[in-house]
């Protein structure tokens, strides 16, 4: 711990465009990152600096993407940035109102075997809707930390940042098994001694 | 389902281990346990949303909204802080005490600093700190203020991608789609973002269209502050120019460049009120920004262009360009200076056309002139950096559309009998 404290682990923040991931970054980071409500705002990425638990990250803002197929230029630097950052933690953003959409990129970023943490942003247009999403249910399913967030608001940035140095590599086996039914809880914790994520 | 590759968690690969549809079954198993849905009830939000994306209601809601956009900026930026407040405050007070305090009127310094010693307006004087500063602070400052500020709250509430849906079939035509709206706008504040956001368009093409037409078609805040400033009655023409011109070339080079120009899928968001603090934050922002990197450029443009008349230089070149510019574009000879000054900064190219002597026509053909003429240098060496291949390309493109353009311009103008 003594001298994780010295090296600053990247957090790449990836995920749909327009779901809130510059809002985030700012909240997090302190930045003056753009933030509109279009798709498309942020077509560079953004570095800022978190310390949370003596630990300094630093977290990138990525341009949006709806896969890691790029369709466009802004999308190929998001698919660069996740190449060029292996080492990374994935933050993948959630739109609250659209989870399944937020879901296949993160499966996408879950095949590269790089340790995630997900956000579910925008929790309160969420409810606004009437839309009710299991936070809890999904880190079970899913076997890495899932926060629920509204950046807007600020609600949820804190456990956020807490959670980040929580962040696993996903198994999509152990997830498909738990769709199943199957108890994989055991099987985590021996799928975890190794990582040292914790 | 397809097998998922063995329990191998290290996958580094960039190549999938899931197929597509894989990954869909999978997201749709974990959606339906976890997330439910109750009943929604439609809003006032979401019934303004499709009214304000559906053609038909749609089309005149965004001529009233950038209508609207267009006269505050004019009233605000024009009328009430240039002409209520700065120009009294520059003229009346700043430039005589300028001219009764710096010694020497005769030397060189006076020229740079102060400008014409017989002059009665912050314009005309051209010196670094009479018209610099009336330019850089009086005029563009309160225009990208206000533009800045209706901007945001066209970003922040939603609107942008709904205009993009409306404009999208006629954009088709030259060779963009819908969503090439937006860089467009946000080259109305300023170009330099707006080039590096030409990345959300898909293809090669549309983005070398776009920024093609963005650097030569699109005046930026700053220069239709100071337009407002120096003809106001003829800002409508020279819109109109443009927007012929960016119509024109777009269709050309959508014609000639290969490549496609597919269809677009817009993910529109639903409206949301602009957040308070966001915008006050953006404004603060970009306007730091404004002071910061764009005032000390209008005073070293300034500077500069003062210094290569002192030296003679810019005399030699419209003896040199005098042939091209009264015979091809119907210009004076002067013109000559504010087109150095354009590359610095246009909205500075604009303010020297006014102290020089010429007729009502040849003013609409050099702010045009100015205005398609070279990218100002910020905008330059961002487009660089967007890839050098496409930068030579745009620069071949803009002098084709300089010549041809400006002499059709002038064509045009003798045709009617103006020129």
């Amino acid at each position: 711990m003594a001298d994780s404290t010295k090296n600053k682990i990247t957090v790449l923040m990836v995920g749909n465009p327009n779901v809130g991931k510059s809002a985030l970054f700012n909240r997090m980071t302190g930045s003056n990152a753009v933030v509109s409500n279009y798709p498309g705002t942020t077509v560079d990425f953004t570095k800022g600096t978190l310390i949370e638990g003596r630990q300094e990250y630093e977290i990138i803002d990525v341009p949006g993407t709806y896969s890691l197929e790029p369709r466009d230029a802004a999308e190929e630097v998001a698919v660069r940035m996740l190449r060029d950052c292996p080492d990374a933690i994935v933050m993948i953003v959630f739109d609250a109102t659209k989870i399944d959409r937020g879901l296949y990129i993160a499966l996408e970023v879950m095949e590269r075997g790089m340790p995630c943490i997900v956000a579910v942003n925008m929790m309160d247009a969420a409810h606004d809707k009437k839309i009710t999403v299991d936070t809890a249910g999904l880190q079970r399913l899913l076997g890495v930390p899932v926060v629920a967030t509204t950046a807007t608001s600020g609600e949820g940035i804190r456990e956020l940042a807490e959670q980040i140095r929580k962040a696993q590599v996903a198994d999509l086996d152990a997830i498909l098994k738990r769709l199943n039914g199957e108890n994989t809880a055991k099987k985590q914790v021996s799928g975890c001694g190794g990582c040292g994520g914790c | 389902m397809v097998a998922v590759g063995g329990a191998e968690q290290m996958v580094l690969s960039s190549d999938a281990v899931l197929s597509s549809d894989a990954r869909w079954e999978m997201v749709d198993r974990l959606t339906r346990q976890t997330v439910t849905y109750g009943t929604y009830k439609r809003t006032l939000g979401d019934v303004l949303g499709e009214l304000t994306v559906k053609p038909l209601t749609g089309i005149p809601v965004a001529v009233a909204a950038l209508f609207a956009f267009w006269s505050i900026f004019c009233s605000f930026a024009g009328a009430l802080v240039t002409d209520g407040f700065m120009v009294k405050l520059f003229d009346a007070h700043w430039l005589p005490w300028l001219q009764s305090l710096w010694p020497d009127p005769a030397s060189w310094h006076y020229f740079v600093f102060v400008g014409d010693p017989l002059a009665d307006n912050c314009f005309e004087a051209f010196g670094v700190l009479t018209s610099g500063l009336f330019v850089s602070i009086g005029v563009v400052l309160p225009a990208i203020l206000i533009f800045y500020l209706m901007m945001t709250v066209l970003e922040d509430s939603g609107y942008l991608p709904r205009l993009a849906v409306l404009v999208d079939s006629v954009l088709h035509r030259v060779g963009l789609h819908g969503y090439a709206i937006v860089p467009a706008i946000l080259g109305l504040g300023c170009n330099v973002p707006a080039v590096t956001a030409t990345r959300i368009l898909e293809t090669r093409k549309q983005r070398f269209i776009m920024m093609s037409l963005l650097a030569i078609f699109i005046p930026c805040g700053a220069q239709l502050g100071v337009m407002l400033e120096v003809i106001p009655d003829m800002v409508g023409m020279v819109f109109l120019c443009l927007i012929v011109g960016f119509c024109l070339f777009g269709y050309i080079l959508n014609k000639v460049i290969p490549g496609e120009n597919p269809e677009i899928l817009v993910d529109v968001p639903p409206y949301h009120w602009p957040v308070k603090e966001n915008v006050a934050k953006k404004l603060c922002n970009r306007t730091k920004g404004f002071l910061k990197e764009a005032v000390p450029f209008v005073l070293f443009g300034v500077l500069v262009v003062n210094l290569l008349y002192l030296g003679g230089v810019i005399q030699a070149l419209a003896a040199f360009f005098e042939p091209l510019f009264v015979t091809w574009f119907g210009v004076p000879k002067e013109t000559v200076g504010p087109l150095i000054a354009a590359f610095l900064r246009k909205d500075l190219a604009i303010a020297q056309l006014s102290v020089i002597p010429m007729t009502a026509y040849q003013m609409f053909a050099s702010v045009v002139l100015i205005s398609i003429y070279f990218p100002c240098v910020a905008t330059f060496v961002v487009m660089l950096r967007e890839g050098w291949k496409e930068l030579i390309a745009a620069l071949a493109v803009l002098f084709v559309v300089v010549f041809a353009y400006g002499g059709l311009i002038h064509a045009i103008g003798i045709l009617l009998g103006v020129a």
